[in-house]
């Protein structure tokens, strides 16, 4: 955010504006009006692209059915999606300091904790964005079968659960970060590391120490179930289990952000000043 | 005394080829107790055509009859699948995520059917048999069912036509709105 960009937040005080609401509104028009916003999305719509043309067209993956097009698409986008509104999140406070405007912003009449919830809002907006983008996809590859809603559904509450838990992440992370590259790196290694269950083989997810393992884990847990549902056509209520560490993980990540934002959103990347 | 000798040299001969024989039939025996009577099983298919197209999934039944007097344990049974032209790849691991099952003990006379529960991923013409092995019957051949004759249709589940102007579309939508807010911007005075 610019400095000049700063002034906005006291104007709109002045009228009697919620604090947070004026961070969001003014995070939201940096994001998309300066173009960062649509410049990620662009990339995640060639993705999606890239994926749907390679499952509609290419004879290997060909063999896969339409439900399995479908959940992979998805949970495609879920996880870019959550990777997006991750970068966003980490770049939040540490990115201020880095460009020299968190000063501005502290002096501003809006308390920290309202600083960090409209920041993580505007982050989390990448996210409904992605969404947006995704349903022609699905609606595409799903055309035909009764799943195109119970999947764009089941990928909205999904992927809302864990953008919130990332987004959540990464502004905790960006809040004690000494540096933005720091920030991103810490945020990209977490996430990664979350990821890399996925690619356990199968055998190595079986027994009660897998599925416990597969369970406690926000992403593999979400995945899990996007995947019960669109595949498998289970209910929504019958693997519901499943969304209780993505619960558990936005509610708390959630709530620690404007917690931890009203204490440590400072100059020096968390240690006291 | 020369004459004498032939006699002692005669039965030693018998005394050591008896000793022989009574040392080397145990042995002999416990051979062919390792390698274990083939046991006469017969192994049946309820089909030995079947048709599908690629991704379609099908299930199919075996019978294992066990023809011995006795009754026979340690049976094996296991589900090849088989590219009956050549250039096809097959990975029969892809196909059934449980192609071999330990079987109970089957009496004399018994028989037990086993559902196969398999996934066509390969397009073409495929060759399927189930082959039952006792586990202790090292160096004998396995009881082989009748070849199940896969013919599998290349199939589009997806009508890929109407997947480029979405895939296009989309991305040059988003990067014409990016677009057009980065000349925007650039206008706005100040910037």
């Amino acid at each position: 955010m610019a400095a000049v960009e700063q002034r906005p937040y006291e104007a709109s005080r002045e009228k009697g504006g919620s604090g947070w609401a004026i961070v969001l509104a003014q995070e939201l028009r940096d994001l998309w009006l300066g173009g960062r916003g649509l410049l990620l999305s662009f990339g995640f719509s060639i993705l999606l692209s890239l994926i749907a043309y390679l499952v509609a067209t290419n004879t290997a993956l060909n063999f896969l059915e339409q439900r399995e097009s479908v959940n992979l698409t998805l949970q495609v986008a879920i996880a870019v999606g959550g990777l997006l509104t991750l970068l966003a999140a980490a770049d939040t406070v540490s990115g201020e300091r880095e460009r020299g405007t968190l000063e501005t912003l502290l002096l501003t009449p809006v308390s920290r904790r309202q600083v960090v919830t409209g920041k993580l809002l505007a982050a989390l907006s990448l996210w409904l964005v992605a969404f947006a983008i995704t349903v022609p996809y699905v609606w595409f590859l799903g055309r035909g079968l009764l799943i195109v809603t119970e999947a764009l559904g089941t990928g909205l509450v999904v992927g809302t659960l864990l953008a919130v838990f990332l987004a959540s992440l990464g502004v905790v992370i960006s809040l004690f970060a000494g540096s933005n590259r720091v920030s991103l790196s810490v945020s990209l290694f977490l996430l990664l590391a979350l990821f890399a269950p996925t690619q356990l083989p199968s055998s190595a997810q079986q027994g009660w120490a897998g599925e416990l393992f597969l369970r406690a884990n926000p992403i593999t847990a979400g995945e899990h179930y996007v995947g019960r549902i669109v595949v498998n056509s289970h209910s929504w209520s019958e693997d519901v289990s499943w969304l209780l560490s993505p619960l558990v993980a936005a509610v708390v990540f959630a709530v620690a952000v404007p917690v931890l934002g009203a204490r440590f959103l400072r100059l020096g990347g968390g240690r006291a000043k | 005394m020369s004459r004498l000798g032939s006699p002692v040299a005669l039965l030693g001969a018998l005394v050591a080829a008896l000793l022989g024989a009574l040392l080397a039939v145990p042995l002999l025996a416990a051979q062919a107790q390792a390698a274990g009577p083939s046991p006469r099983l017969s192994v049946t298919v309820d089909r030995t055509e079947i048709s599908t197209q690629l991704g379609g999934k099908f299930a199919f039944r075996s019978t294992i009859t066990n023809n011995d007097p006795a009754s026979v344990s340690g049976l094996i049974a296991h589900l090849n699948v088989v590219g009956l032209r050549d250039g096809v790849y097959v990975d029969p691991e892809d196909w059934s995520s449980q192609r071999t099952h330990y079987l109970e003990p089957l009496p004399a006379g018994g028989s037990t059917t086993i559902t196969w529960h398999v996934h066509a991923v390969d397009d073409g013409v495929l060759g399927m048999y189930i082959a039952v092995l006792p586990e202790s019957g090292v160096g004998l051949p396995p009881a082989t069912s009748p070849m199940i004759r896969l013919t599998v249709a290349e199939k589009q589940t997806l009508n890929s036509g109407g997947i480029i102007p979405l895939a296009l579309g989309i991305p040059a939508l988003i990067g014409l709105l990016t677009l057009g807010v980065r000349v925007r911007r650039g206008r706005q005075p100040g910037r």
